[in-house]
C-alpha cells in the first residue's frame, strides 16, 4: 500500500491544527472502510492521514436545546443499539441493511457523509429527518442543512481544513419514545439492491411524515442513487403537504418524485427501471410511515 | 514513514509490535505472527475471510491499520480454544463437517461466536443475516447454517455447565 504518515490526535483541536497547517494531501481517516479501499485502488493519494479514532469529542449522542446531536465518529453499529437512534425507523432500517456486521463496527456516520456517494445508505434517512451538519475548522464553526452539503458525486461543501464534528436532528423528527404506534410522526426507508444482503443500492427512498388527523401536516422525501447526489424530492413533497392522505395524492407525489430524479443507466440497472422503482417505493414508504402514525 | 511501537493483547497474551502507519492488521498477523488462520481473500472488505475480533466485536483486518490496535484486545481463530478445550462453535462446525476447503472456516466460526455473544438463541434468519458478509465458495452454506444453530445449543449447555462448576 502507498506510504503515508498517520497522526493520531487525542483532541479535536490537534486534529484541526494539523488540517490547518497542511496542504490538500492530508485527509481525515475515520473507520477507513472507504478510505483504505480508495488508497489501495489509488483513487485517494494522501501523504498524511489524521485518524479521528481517539478523539472523544467526536463520539457520543446527546440532546441539547431541542436537537439530537450525533458525534461524527458514531459507528453504523451504534445506530442499531443506541436508544436515541433506534427510535427513528428510517435510520434504524438503513443501518440494518448497511453492509454487514463487520463493516458496521468500523464504518462511521461522518465517513458516510464525507464520502458523499449518491448511494450512501444513511444519507436519504438523514435528509428525510432534516439533519443539519456541523463543520468545524481551526477558526470557524458552522452548521448547515445536510441538503446544502452535497454538491455532486463525492463533492461537498466541506473545506479541506474542516472536519464534520456532528450531525444534528431536530426533536420534531422524533417518534414517540413509548411506541411509534402512538406518534403523529414516523419515518421509513427502503434500499433496493440486486440481492438482499450486502449490495449497493440501485435506488433508495426515505420518507418522514407528520400527521394531523387525516391530513399530512408535513412530509419529507429523500432519494438515493438516482441523481449526482442524495436529494430531496421537493416537488413531490409539495403535492402532499397539508393535503389529505389518499390514493390520488400519493400516486401524484410518487409520479413527480420519479420525474424529479435524474438516474443514469449503468451495469446494475437502467435509468428507466430506476425511475419506475422510485415511483413504486416512494408510494410504499409513504404508506408504511403513515400506517405507523396516529 | 516512521515505525511506531504499539502495545496490545493478542489471543490473551500481551504483545508489542513495531509497525509502519500503512501496515494492515491482516498482514502483520499473517507475516509477523504467522497466525495464518486469518485469511487474505479479497483485501477490500468484500469476502469476510480476514475477520478477527477486536474488543469482542468482529471487524475486517484487511480494512484495519495495525497501528490503530494500540491498547486493544485482538482475538484470532488461533486463540478461540481455551486450555486445549475447543469452543462450542468449533465443536459444532466439526460435528456438522461445515467446511470443504476450509478457507472460510475461521471467519465463519469467529462470526458465529460473535453472533452468539450478542444473540444466544438466534433464529435461522438471524444467522443468515449476521453471516451475510462472509462468503463460502464450497459448502453452499447449508452445513454452516446447521453448525451455527447447533452451536447455540452447545453453547447454552456449556454456560450451564460452567455455572454449575
Ligand atoms: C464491503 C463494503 C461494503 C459497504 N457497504 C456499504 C453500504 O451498504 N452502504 C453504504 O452506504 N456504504 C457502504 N460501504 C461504504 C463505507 O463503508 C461507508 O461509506 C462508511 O460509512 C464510510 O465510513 P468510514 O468511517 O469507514 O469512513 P472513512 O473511509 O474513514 O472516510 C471516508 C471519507 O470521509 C472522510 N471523513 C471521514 N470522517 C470525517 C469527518 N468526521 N470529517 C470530515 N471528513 C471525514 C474521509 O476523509 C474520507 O474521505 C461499504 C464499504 C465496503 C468496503
Ligand atoms: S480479505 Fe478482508 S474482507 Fe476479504
Ligand atoms: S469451505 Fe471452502 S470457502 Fe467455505
Amino acid at each position: 500500500m502507498r506510504d503515508f504518515d498517520l497522526l493520531q490526535p487525542q483532541h479535536l483541536s490537534d486534529a484541526l491544527d494539523a488540517l490547518a497547517q497542511n496542504d490538500s494531501a492530508i485527509r481525515p481517516l475515520a473507520g477507513g472502510t472507504d478510505m483504505l479501499v480508495d488508497i489501495r485502488a489509488q483513487r485517494a493519494k494522501p501523504d498524511v492521514l489524521v485518524s479521528l479514532q481517539n478523539i472523544s469529542e467526536l463520539r457520543g449522542i446527546t440532546r441539547e436545546n431541542g436537537t439530537l446531536k450525533i458525534g461524527a465518529a458514531t459507528t453504523i453499529a451504534e445506530f442499531l443499539k443506541h436508544p436515541e437512534l433506534t427510535k427513528h425507523d428510517a435510520l434504524r432500517y438503513a443501518a440494518y441493511v448497511f453492509a454487514n456486521p463487520m463493516i458496521r463496527n468500523s464504518a462511521t456516520i461522518g465517513g458516510n457523509i464525507g464520502s458523499a456517494s449518491p448511494a450512501g445508505d444513511m444519507l436519504p434517512p438523514l435528509l428525510a429527518l432534516d439533519a443539519h451538519i456541523e463543520l468545524v475548522s481551526k477558526n470557524e464553526a458552522r452548521v448547515m442543512p445536510l441538503s446544502d452539503f452535497f454538491l455532486g458525486p463525492r463533492k461537498t461543501a466541506k473545506r479541506a481544513n474542516e472536519l464534520i464534528t456532528s450531525i444534528q436532528l431536530p426533536v420534531i423528527s422524533y417518534q414517540s419514545p413509548v411506541s411509534s404506534l402512538q406518534s403523529p410522526v414516523s419515518s421509513a426507508f427502503y434500499k433496493l439492491g440486486l440481492r438482499q444482503a450486502d449490495a449497493i443500492s440501485l435506488i433508495s427512498v426515505a420518507v418522514w411524515i407528520q400527521r394531523d388527523g387525516e391530513k399530512i401536516r408535513d412530509v419529507r422525501i429523500a432519494l438515493g442513487a438516482v441523481a449526482p447526489r442524495p436529494m430531496r424530492a421537493i416537488r413531490a413533497e409539495e403535492i402532499l403537504r397539508g393535503e389529505i392522505f389518499n390514493e390520488m395524492n400519493l400516486k401524484e407525489s410518487a409520479r413527480i418524485a420519479s420525474e424529479e430524479c435524474s438516474p443514469i443507466d449503468d451495469l446494475r440497472a437502467s435509468a428507466n427501471y430506476r425511475r419506475r422503482m422510485i415511483a413504486v417505493y416512494v408510494r410504499r414508504m409513504l404508506e408504511q410511515a403513515w400506517s405507523k402514525t396516529q | 514513514m516512521q515505525k511506531k511501537t504499539i502495545l496490545f493483547s493478542l489471543n490473551g497474551e500481551p504483545r508489542e509490535w513495531s509497525v509502519y502507519p500503512n501496515e494492515l492488521l491482516l498482514n502483520v498477523l499473517r507475516e509477523q505472527e504467522f497466525l495464518t488462520g486469518t485469511k487474505y481473500g479479497c483485501g477490500i472488505g468484500e469476502c469476510g475471510a480476514c475477520t478477527v475480533h477486536i474488543n469482542g466485536e468482529p471487524i475486517l483486518s484487511c480494512l484495519t491499520l495495525a497501528i490503530a490496535c494500540e491498547g486493544k484486545e485482538i482475538l484470532t481463530i488461533e486463540g478461540l480454544a481455551r486450555e486445549g478445550k475447543l469452543d462450542p462453535v468449533q465443536i459444532a462446525f466439526l460435528d456438522q463437517t461445515a467446511f470443504q476447503c476450509g478457507f472460510c472456516t475461521p471467519d465463519m466460526i469467529l462470526m458465529t461466536r460473535a453472533l452468539l455473544n450478542e444473540i444466544p438463541n438466534p433464529t435461522e434468519e438471524q444467522v443468515r443475516d449476521y453471516l451475510r458478509g462472509n462468503l463460502c465458495r464450497c459448502t453452499g452454506y447449508a452445513s454452516i447454517m446447521r453448525a451455527a444453530l447447533d452451536a447455540s445449543v452447545l453453547n447454552a449447555h456449556r454456560s450451564v455447565q460452567s455455572n454449575e462448576e
